[in-house]
């Protein structure tokens, strides 16, 4: 009976050593990635873009043209210029972004200037940027610049839009 | 921006028959406007731009002192003839001008245009402040395939890329055709040709 005890008691310890040994090399590995974690940096933070572009520089009056391909560009920017006599008038947002028409909405809103993650500038109401109601920003400088709208239906519908400063030019 | 134009499926689909063999009749009745708004860059399905019934381009009888070649166009019944010989003309469904947009005279093609570009008027720009003021021409273009200048107006005969609009009072003065029939009708006519807009056409 002794030595029954004796060899179930020889058996645990020998399986709590396997277990052991088992969890032991991963354990490990965990704290030492945890210390080395610790020890170089901590995770990196959201990193929030300040847009590239100023609203100021979209505010003013603008001929507004569109086009579908790309063959068309040069002759519709030169039409753009020639709308001034109807233009599009972009006014400051009473919070800091600009007063613009989303697609089909007759009414104004009131829009910011986005950084996405690509890279690219995009316009819409406040909130993520690139999202459907957005539209990329190209192509600025201080007197023209150039949108396309990201859903693919809007972009479909209305192309390319060019808009070229009225008055006085830089 | 989208189509409203709902009764016009069932209204459509119930007339259809009577519109075959009654096109004059039918034509009359539709005095009810499209309250449509202009649709920029759609692209009609093939099976959208097909006509049926009377609205459909065919040969009929015409009755007209007018010499072959002549354009006729009737804004009540909504139809342009192309006048041919032996009392014969070619017939294709339009849609015209809305109410305070229709107007009758006389005018000849002064100039021809294959993707016309598209200017949309002042007050559609005031009731869509969103649109370009200027759309290059091309598929999608409310323009059409084609524009047929009529002399020093602002009008034109032109294609559309909304052809549920055919048939009905929806623009504003210038006369609209699908665009297989516009294209059909530019390659027909050269520039000088006599053009009678008429607000009811006597056979």
């Amino acid at each position: 009976m002794r030595g029954a005890v004796a060899t179930s008691g020889r058996r645990l310890g020998a399986l709590l050593g396997i277990a052991l040994r088992s969890t032991a090399l991963p354990l490990a590995g965990l704290v030492a990635a945890f210390l080395a974690g610790c020890a170089s940096q901590a995770p990196p933070a959201p990193v929030v873009t300040a847009p590239a572009i100023p609203p100021d520089a979209l505010v003013g009056k603008w001929g507004f043209a569109a086009y579908h391909r790309d063959t068309d560009r040069p002759r519709t920017i030169k039409e753009a210029k020639s709308q001034c006599n109807r233009p599009y008038v972009i006014a400051k947002g009473p919070s800091g972004g600009v007063m613009m028409n989303m697609a089909d909405q007759a009414e104004l809103s009131e829009l910011v200037l986005k950084a996405g993650p690509d890279g690219k500038t995009y316009l819409g109401p406040p909130g993520d940027a690139g999202t459907a109601d957005d539209r990329v920003v190209l192509d600025v400088d201080p007197n023209s610049f150039t949108t396309v709208w990201v859903d693919p239906d809007n972009a479909h519908r209305y192309g390319t839009s060019v808009y070229e400063r009225c008055g006085k030019r830089a | 921006m989208t189509v409203r134009a709902s009764f016009f499926g069932r209204a459509a689909a119930a007339a259809l028959a009577a519109a075959v063999f009654l096109p004059g009749l039918f034509a009359a009745a539709q005095q009810i406007d499209m309250n449509v708004v202009d649709q920029p860059g759609y692209q009609p399905k093939p099976e959208e731009e097909q006509l049926s019934g009377a609205y459909e381009k065919q040969e009929v009888f015409f009755r007209t002192n007018e010499a072959p070649g002549t354009i006729i166009i009737d804004t009540k019944q909504r139809f342009l003839y192309l006048v041919q010989p032996d009392n014969r003309a070619l017939r294709y469904g339009i849609g015209v001008g809305r109410d305070g947009f229709q107007w009758s005279g006389l005018q000849k093609i002064s100039r021809k245009q294959e993707w016309p570009d598209w200017r949309p008027p002042p007050e559609m720009i005031e009731r869509q402040p969103y649109l370009p003021r200027f759309m290059a021409g091309g598929p999608g273009n409310p323009m059409g395939a084609r524009a047929l200048y009529l002399g020093q107006t602002i009008y034109r005969i032109h294609g559309t890329n909304q052809p549920q609009t055919i048939g009905h009072a929806i623009s504003s003065g210038c006369f609209r055709l699908v665009n297989d029939d516009v294209t059909d009708l530019y390659g027909r006519v050269p520039i000088g040709t006599k053009v009678i807009i008429r607000q009811a056409v006597a056979l």
